[in-house]
């Protein structure tokens, strides 16, 4: 009951900060709205010639609201902090507070996420609404599997950016990892939904966990179907416990070689 | 006339000053320049799934047009960022007073604002540009006058975006916002074929949003060469980074120093 009220305080520490820094949450909500609508008019332009790839323009549309509503409820300073915290030393601080500096940095980001996927997802329904109406055949009743598999993706991107970032405890610079993860996660799912790639891209694609944070969330939400869950939830949650066991093993791995001068 | 190339002159100093500075972190140099010409090249990717969906053309450009338009918008936006970085620091610079340094030196404010730092990662999007259009344009040569051309204008025309909506922090007392997202927005205006948008959007494109004028009128002075075109380009451009100096210096004259004491070192 203690651990839960000292990392449940965290998170209402995060959600204080983030209603505080409001200039931050207009710029990314700005953001957002110019990112659709350029998305909109360029799919809008590639549609004239139809249905693409088993989407119609509409879906498409709410695959992109849903894909960056992820990516900007997502988003996190996870990576640059472990960053920072190993490379300044700062970490040697924070291990003996009383609580897991890694249960201490999910709360905390866990608190900003809750509020950019409020805020995000109020504008993501207004945006689609707006541009192409309501998802065709959408069942409100399914949206809760849908959400389900988002959460799961968004777990697992934060733990696969907190294992690169600690990979600063025994690498100079590390950096390339996050570039390459980050557009791993844009090529494979974000910009364009999995079916759109080439057969084989596909195929290695669904055994790697990058499709799994943006792309599987977003197609149970805009084309729910059993079959899709069934596939796609058992390997978020095999990802996401990799991902877990990554992040958990960088730490002990790091803080074994860790040396503290004082200052 | 003189002005300007003691300006080209400072721009140039500074430069090789900031260079042999890059130059001293060999590695982490090579490192973030690799790493953001590799970020780049995942958009070829998109556009070649992109393409190959729909085949033909999209908004009016093919896959070699949105080539350029995107190599021209990567190299421009590195040079711009290699010669001034600190573009994106004008509200911090203002806020902090770090300003005060920079207002007692005997030579121009703005330039040697602007001038006073480099960005190592922005040489991968300057480079990546080039090797784009080599790739996907050979040898060109009417394409690639313009592409260099461009590299000027559109860098030069980002600049002055961004020097104008920092400058606002001179009059509301932080422009923050809108100085970290202005150019970004516009970026996004870039990248795109110009064919996607319509009405006021693309009269938008024209003025206040100058993406036009940063790739869209160079592709079609590579497409076919109009005298009178780029005419209208150069005057637009010039007269865009005129208003943005101006308006700084404008905006200068409200400026309140606090008395910081700073090292340069």
């Amino acid at each position: 009951m203690k651990f839960l009220r000292k990392y449940s305080t965290i998170i209402r520490i995060s959600l204080q900060n983030a209603f505080v820094y409001r200039s931050n949450v207009l710029g990314g909500l700005l953001f957002y709205i110019v990112f659709i609508f350029v998305f909109f008019n360029l799919w809008r332009a590639i549609y004239q010639s139809g249905k693409v790839a088993g989407y119609t323009l509409s879906q498409m549309v709410w695959y992109l609201c849903m894909t960056e509503l992820i990516a900007f409820g997502c988003k996190s300073n996870v990576f640059r902090q472990m960053n920072e915290d190993v490379k300044s030393g700062s970490i040697a601080y924070q291990l003996n507070r009383p609580y897991h500096y890694i249960i201490y940095q999910f709360s905390y980001t866990f608190g900003g996420i809750i509020f950019n996927l409020l805020i995000y997802g109020a504008l993501a329904i207004v945006l689609g609404l707006i541009m192409v109406g309501p998802i065709p055949g959408f069942q409100l009743s399914l949206l809760p599997f849908g959400i389900f598999s988002a959460v799961l993706g968004i777990l697992l991107n934060f733990f696969f950016l907190m294992a690169l970032g600690l990979t600063a405890f025994r690498l100079e610079d590390n950096t390339a990892f996050f570039l390459i993860y980050q557009k791993l996660v844009f090529m494979l799912g974000m910009f364009i939904p999995l079916e759109f790639l080439p057969g084989w891209i596909q195929r290695i694609a669904r055994w790697l966990p990058f499709s799994y944070v943006t792309w599987a969330p977003a197609r149970l939400i805009v084309a729910f179907s059993w079959d899709l869950f069934r596939q796609v939830v058992p390997m978020q949650l095999l990802w996401l416990a990799v991902s877990v066991l990554f992040a958990s093993g960088m730490y002990n791995y790091g803080v074994r070689g860790l040396q503290a001068h004082g200052g | 006339m003189k002005k300007l190339k003691n300006i080209l002159y400072l721009i140039g100093l500074y430069f090789k000053v900031n260079l042999a500075s890059a130059m001293e972190y060999r590695s982490s140099f090579l490192m973030q320049a690799f790493g953001m010409a590799l970020s780049n090249a995942t958009f070829v990717f998109y556009w070649w799934i992109a393409f190959s969906q729909i085949g033909g053309r999209i908004g009016g450009y093919d896959f070699k047009d949105v080539m350029f338009i995107w190599a021209l918008t990567s190299s421009a936006f590195g040079a711009s960022n290699i010669l001034f970085a600190n573009m994106f620091r004008i509200t911090t610079i203002i806020v902090t007073g770090e300003l005060d340094t920079f207002l007692l030196q005997p030579k121009d404010v703005l330039i040697s604002l602007l001038c006073s730092r480099t960005a190592l990662s922005t040489w991968g999007d300057l480079l990546y540009g080039f090797v784009l259009m080599a790739l996907t344009h050979g040898n060109d040569g009417m394409v690639w006058l313009m592409f260099l051309l461009g590299i000027v204008i559109g860098g030069l025309l980002m600049t002055a975006i961004s020097v104008t909506a920092h400058t606002f922090t001179f009059y509301f007392g932080d422009a923050s916002l809108i100085g970290d997202i202005a150019l970004e927005f516009i970026i996004n205006f870039c990248i795109y074929p110009e064919g996607i948008y319509r009405g006021f959007v693309r009269a938008m494109m024209l003025s206040v949003i100058p993406a036009s004028f940063i790739v869209h009128i160079p592709l079609k002075l590579a497409r076919s060469f109009q005298p009178g075109l780029l005419l209208i380009l150069l005057a637009f451009a010039a007269l865009y980074c005129f208003i943005a100096y101006k308006f700084f210096y404008h905006g200068l004259k409200k400026y309140e120093s606090g008395n910081l004491i700073i090292t340069r070192m």
